[in-house]
């Protein structure tokens, strides 16, 4: 349910913006974010399988846009040699 | 003069129930996806008083979101307001007040301006509005925290909707239907972390 802004409300919805930080620390490394959580070797490379099939299945729907984009231009310079 | 928070972590006030899947799922795919390290209370191992535990984590830990878009009155007989999020974002304010400098806190909502009439002391904070969404979620993140080499929202909701279609399997084998077991929390970070860097790494930052 959407709330309407209170008639004495001091809110400006130009002026407002949430807050943001910026954040300076090194990205921590897989290794380091699997000790922090206490993950096993064994569990690790359950993980790492899932990891490998997903980027697999983005690579798999890359070339098959890819493929779909190249498609029509193939086709164009069939039909204008003919 | 209290120990330095971890840089990366951030502690994560949000519901645990059913209703808050999606949302709960994209908190800690978004978090991960931006090299943050995401914390809840179920973490922390039993023993001692929960609201020491979650004091710890706390102070633990460099920034914080409190998402109050449910605090409401639960559906279940002898039904009750849900004042946990709230009391624990009382206990980081006031943290924060003792420590400057130490921690950041963020309010998280899906309506704007309900902040400002449920918590009207909080006037002055903009909440970060993710309107109940868990491409909202992901894009307030990566608005909350900027940092060089993050990856594109539309890159963070892949992962997420791959994520979410495995956490049946992740149930399973940890042997729960637990979704905010620890374990499952951990295995929904290692999961996202691993591809964040696996992404990372093809991206070449």
């Amino acid at each position: 349910m959407a709330v309407s802004i209170p008639p004495d409300s001091q809110y400006d919805e130009t002026v407002a913006m949430p807050k943001s930080v910026t954040i300076t620390a090194p990205w921590p490394t897989y290794e380091e974010v699997a000790k922090s959580l206490g993950i096993s070797k064994r569990r690790q490379k359950q993980i790492d399988a899932m990891a490998e099939e997903f980027l697999e299945q983005l690579r798999a729907k890359e070339r098959a846009a890819t493929s779909r984009a190249v498609e029509p231009e193939k086709r164009r310079k069939r039909a204008s040699a003919a | 003069m209290p120990p330095l928070p971890e840089p990366n972590a951030v502690f994560l006030n949000v519901p645990y129930d059913q209703e808050f899947r999606s949302l709960y799922i994209a908190y800690i795919v978004g978090l991960c996806q931006l090299g943050l390290e995401p914390h809840i209370a179920a973490e922390i191992p039993g023993g001692k008083r929960r609201l020491d535990r979650i004091f710890e984590l706390i102070r633990s830990c460099r920034y914080s979101i409190h998402d109050l878009s449910r605090v409401e009155v639960s559906p279940v007989p002898l039904a009750a307001p849900r004042f946990n999020m709230p009391l624990e974002l009382g206990m980081t304010i006031t943290w924060e007040i003792l420590n400057p400098g130490q921690h950041t806190w963020f309010v998280w909502e899906s309506e704007p301006y309900r902040l400002h009439r449920s918590a009207s002391d909080l006037n002055g904070t903009d909440a970060n509005i993710h309107g109940g969404t868990a491409e909202g979620v992901l894009s307030e993140l990566r608005n909350a925290f900027w940092r060089d080499g993050a990856p594109p929202v539309r890159e963070m909701f892949h992962v997420y909707r791959y994520v979410e279609s495995r956490v049946d399997s992740i149930l399973t084998r940890n042997g729960t239907r637990n979704l905010f077991a620890q374990s499952v929390f951990k295995e929904l970070c290692g999961v996202s972390s691993f591809i964040s860097e696996l992404h990372r790494r093809g991206r070449g930052n």
